[in-house]
């Protein structure tokens, strides 16, 4: 019985928000399609995961496990799933499209000779073949497609849009253990180390919510106030700087937002101390809400900002930092 | 005592001989010049024989005159004494031979004697004096002063004694032959006569006089022969590349970028290995004298990033050197060098800011900029290789046509509630105000163009913008080395030029002045351009502004090195802040020696990671000159500056572009 697939990834021993809303998605698909819900898992000694995949949807779990596939190799990946696919034929098969995703879904495809709709912000089906819809003209334009040629279907989902759906924790996958065919010598990758950059916060392009330093922190101590008020958000929270504050020494390049910077896009954006110039902006200026505070009533920014507060950040951040905290406790 | 002296003198009949001996190094000569001509042209073809009558003239004023090396003192009189000397010298040396070998063996006439003889004797005397000088000059320059933008290398010291030597052996000859014969009129010889005269102090008598005459006239006679051949081995090469580099220059004006010719057919992209660069490429790592003044004035070099434009040249020299002798005698480099990335590295390419400040100041007029952006080209196009910040810049202007991600939708949205006209609703317009992508979005630049808006009004001008239709004018994206996205800029805003017919541009930004002006033309759109500054300088002399001499504070004027250097408008800003009543306040580095803000050349979308900003640099040397003000005329040097003011934390002292200045100055 062919199915529908979807890869889980997982992070440091827990599996990533990704694979929670491919699951939601695949469900959907299945309610239309009837074909059963597997999901991939590819580690080593995680059975633990393997559990918690049913109760989020999975029928059936393929968990490839060899010491090689402890972290993510493209080279080892895409070889193992290569296999499975080729022996058990499913007619769908979806990722997210993260950057291992995007990595891997690539190769997988062409391994297997068949299409790949990148970058997805919604699947369907349509009398059994994927509908998909993805941004093009860098998003000015929506298309919708289907790939009726190619099998299996694949396509990758991009991350956050899709809710995920309650758990049944009456539900119970079976788990099914593969020992992959890969042999450590021929293997041209290993993964040796993994070095972690300065910032202990998750990756700013994934944050859902980005506290913002300025000029105006003034020194490198004081995104400590930042940090507490990152911390009172919760998880999601990512802390960025504006190019001022990272070339005055205060913070780490790797966080810096901006047209030379990264390109951000949260559901909130706090801005504390930045003016707001074009070269800011132009990284940030999609956010979906932005607040801004800065004693400089006539700060560019204030002219992008959905809320405004003219005021000192050092007495304005640690008030803001307790009412958050408050809210949060009142649940 | 007739006035006049025997040429071989002591010496014998050694005619035919010393022909025979002066052949060799000659020969030597000829073989050495024939190999480096065959290195250019291992270069490709560029066609630089046009314009003869003004090739000529450049030559004597940058080649003779030399009115480039005269910018410095110090190095420029030194290298006057030496050239003069030299010069003089062998001119000295050809009349004896035409006298010897033509005048007296075929006509048997004799113009070596008398007034002629004395003054002949005076001036290469004198001139000889000069050069060892000058070398004096430069070798108390190489050991004492030692300046930076010196190599000061062994082979540099040897040049300067062979010819010191040289030129000293010629007067010890002199000095033994006139205490050996003393005539009175050799007085005139006055340097050989002081040294008859020290000689004199040893008493010796004529037979030795004779012998140590014979023996330093055969010393020097191989030293000054031997020095022939040395010339093309040494940096005396320069005595003949330098001046072929000058005639051979280009006329276009500093920082000019042609466009790739048909762009769609080409199979590869700028230059990844020696033999793309043109032979004039070549000839120029040739020219180059390692005088250091490219590096002295280089914002790169000056603020510790690895760009010199010296070490560019004389990498490439080396280069040529190594793989171009391979090339000529059909062998491959084995291991091939990469040019980019090995000879020179990519971090020297992205450094450079395109100022121009080298080309500006090099004596011979050697072209690195082009150079630069060739290899910028090659990385771009046919590599994909750039500082990675600078995909979202392209990117931006393919979908938006502006650097920053903003909707081209609300390109116009700076003029809301100002006076201002569309092209697109209005027939009647004389002139287009090209606004420019910083002046139409960027918060602190829209004051540029509002202020400009009411300048014009105030003159009554006939002008209008072409709102959403204006693209980004493709200067930075061609500096950058992304032809393919400047030339589809390019051909979008010709397309709508030729819509409108518009035939008159005024340009708040330099960056758009000169590329309408000097580049648009090559893909096929002439128009007359004037900037606002010019513009404001004709209004305000035509009267045409009612301006209240109200701005009394101290200013100093920051050259934009696109509109100075690149344009030569050095003194028209500078007149209009006079007439607004500035007190101006020049800064070291001003002028052709202007030092960049640091955002040319696509700098501005890059990181700036390697040594100190440029920016910070700069507005320093702002501050130096007390004023309270800096102006300028371009929206990114505004940036740059207002940057480099908030990061050095300097209190009292603010930017503002030319036309805000004017604008408050005016009665309203």
């Amino acid at each position: 019985m062919p199915g529908t697939w979807i890869l889980a990834e997982h992070k440091e021993g827990k599996l990533k928000k990704i694979t929670y809303e491919l699951l939601s998605l695949g469900k959907k698909l299945k309610s239309k399609s009837g074909e059963e819900l597997c999901a991939l898992l590819l580690g080593s000694g995680i059975e633990n995961l393997a559990d918690q995949l049913g109760p989020y949807g999975a029928d059936k779990v393929y968990y490839l496990e060899d010491e090689v596939l402890k972290n993510y190799i493209n080279e080892s990946y895409s070889k193992a799933i290569v296999d499975l696919v080729k022996s058990q034929d499913p007619t769908v098969f979806l990722g997210g499209a993260t950057a291992s995703g995007k990595d891997l879904f690539s190769r997988v495809a062409v391994r297997l000779g068949t299409g790949l709709a990148t970058d997805c912000t919604n699947i369907d089906l349509d009398n059994n073949l994927l509908k998909i819809t993805r941004p093009i003209y860098a998003g000015k334009v929506l298309m919708e497609a289907t790939i009726p040629q190619a099998k299996p279907q694949m396509a990758t989902l991009r991350p956050n849009l899709v809710e995920i759906l309650p758990v049944d924790n009456s539900k119970k996958a079976e788990v099914i253990k593969v020992k992959p065919e890969l042999k450590k010598d021929d293997l041209k990758s290993f993964l040796k180390e993994i070095l972690k950059g300065e910032s202990k916060k998750i990756d700013l392009t994934e944050a859902k919510i980005i506290v913002s330093g300025g000029r105006a922190m003034k020194d490198k101590d004081n995104f400590k106030i930042l940090e507490e008020l990152a911390d009172a958000f919760g998880e999601g929270t990512a802390i960025g700087a504006s190019r001022a504050a990272v070339d005055s020494g205060f913070a780490p390049h790797d966080i810096q937002v901006g047209q030379t910077g990264k390109v951000v896009n949260p559901t909130l954006y706090i801005a504390c101390g930045i003016s707001g110039s074009i070269q800011h902006l132009a990284g940030m200026a999609t956010s979906k809400y932005i607040v801004a505070i800065n004693k400089d009533p006539e700060a560019p920014i204030f002219q992008k900002a959905d809320y405004g507060i003219v005021g000192d950040l050092f007495q304005v951040v640690p008030i803001l930092t307790q009412e958050v905290k408050k809210l949060k406790s009142e649940g | 005592m007739e006035i006049t002296r025997e040429i071989f003198w002591n010496i014998g009949n050694v005619r035919i001989l010393i022909y025979l001996l002066g052949l060799v190094p000659i020969i030597v000569l000829v073989f050495g010049l024939w190999k480096r001509i065959k290195l250019w042209r291992l270069g490709k073809k560029d066609n630089r024989s046009d314009h003869v009558w003004h090739r000529i003239k450049s030559t004597l004023s940058y080649g003779i005159i030399q009115i480039r090396t005269l910018e410095k003192a110090y190095p420029g009189l030194m290298h006057l004494l030496i050239f003069w000397g030299f010069a003089i010298l062998f001119l000295g040396t050809l009349i004896i031979a035409f006298q010897e070998d033509v005048t007296l063996l075929f006509f048997n006439y004799n113009f070596f004697h008398g007034g002629f003889y004395l003054s002949y004797s005076f001036i290469l005397d004198l001139f000889g004096l000069l050069a060892i000088i000058g070398i004096l000059f430069a070798l108390f320059r190489r050991f004492f002063l030692r300046p930076e933008s010196l190599d000061n290398k062994s082979e540099d010291f040897f040049a300067l004694y062979w010819f010191l030597v040289v030129l000293v052996t010629g007067y010890i000859v002199e000095g033994f032959r006139i205490a050996a014969t003393r005539p009175d009129f050799e007085k005139w010889s006055f340097a050989g006569w002081q040294i008859a005269s020290w000689i004199d102090v040893f008493k010796l008598d004529l037979n030795t006089l004779k012998i140590f005459h014979r023996l330093s006239w055969w010393a020097h006679a191989f030293l000054s022969l031997g020095f022939i051949g040395y010339l093309a081995y040494s940096k005396f090469l320069h005595v003949f590349s330098s001046p072929l580099s000058i005639y051979f220059r280009n006329f276009d004006p500093i920082g000019m970028i042609k466009p790739i010719p048909d762009l769609e057919n080409q199979e590869t992209f700028g230059v990844s290995k020696l033999e793309e660069f043109t032979w004039k490429d070549l000839l120029d790592t040739d020219a180059c004298t390692k005088c250091g003044r490219c590096q002295d004035n280089c914002p790169a070099w000056q603020s510790s990033k690895p760009l010199s434009p010296k070490k560019v040249i004389l990498d490439m020299k080396a280069h040529l050197n190594e793989k171009g002798s391979l090339l000529l005698q059909k062998k491959e480099m084995n291991p091939e060098k990469n040019l980019i990335g090995q000879v020179i590295l990519e971090d020297e390419l992205w450094a450079c800011t395109t100022c121009g400040a080298c080309m500006r100041v090099c004596p011979v007029l050697i072209e690195h900029i082009p150079k630069i952006i060739e290899m910028r080209r090659n990385l771009v196009l046919m590599e994909s290789k750039f500082p990675s910040e600078v995909s979202l810049f392209f990117k931006n202007l393919e979908n938006n046509y502006n650097p920053w991600a903003i909707g081209f939708a609300i390109r116009a949205d700076w003029a809301k509630g100002l006076n201002v006209r569309l092209f697109s609703e209005n027939k009647d317009i004389e002139y287009l105000y090209f606004v420019g992508c910083a002046s139409s979005f960027d918060e602190r630049a829209k004051k540029i163009s509002r202020a400009l808006v009411n300048i014009l009004n105030q003159a009554g001008i006939n002008f209008g913008i072409l709102g959403t239709e204006e693209f980004c004018c493709g200067d930075h994206a061609r500096r950058i080395g992304n032809e393919y996205l400047a030339q589809i800029l390019i051909q979008q805003n010709i397309e709508t030029f030729k819509k409108y017919n518009i035939k008159k541009m005024i340009v708040s930004c330099p960056h758009g002045y000169n590329i309408f002006k000097n580049e648009y033309p090559l893909s096929g759109y002439k128009l007359e351009v004037v900037h606002h500054s010019e513009l404001i300088f004709d209004l305000i002399s035509k009267g045409k502004l009612n301006i209240a001499k109200n701005h009394d504070s101290p200013v100093t004027y920051h050259d934009s090195c696109v509109l100075g250097r690149y344009n030569g408008i050095y003194e028209t800003p500078r007149s209009v802040l006079k007439d607004i009543g500035s007190n101006l306040k020049e800064m070291e580095r001003s002028r052709y020696k202007g030092f960049c803000c640091g955002a040319g050349g696509g700098r501005m979308w890059m990181e700036e990671k390697l040594g100190q900003r440029i920016n910070q640099i700069r507005v320093e040397q702002a501050q130096k000159t007390g004023a309270g003000i800096i102006a300028t005329a371009c929206p990114y040097c505004l940036t740059m500056l207002s940057d480099g003011i908030k990061e050095r934390e300097i209190k009292d002292l603010q930017a503002y572009d030319l036309a805000e200045l004017v604008e408050q100055s005016l009665n309203k």
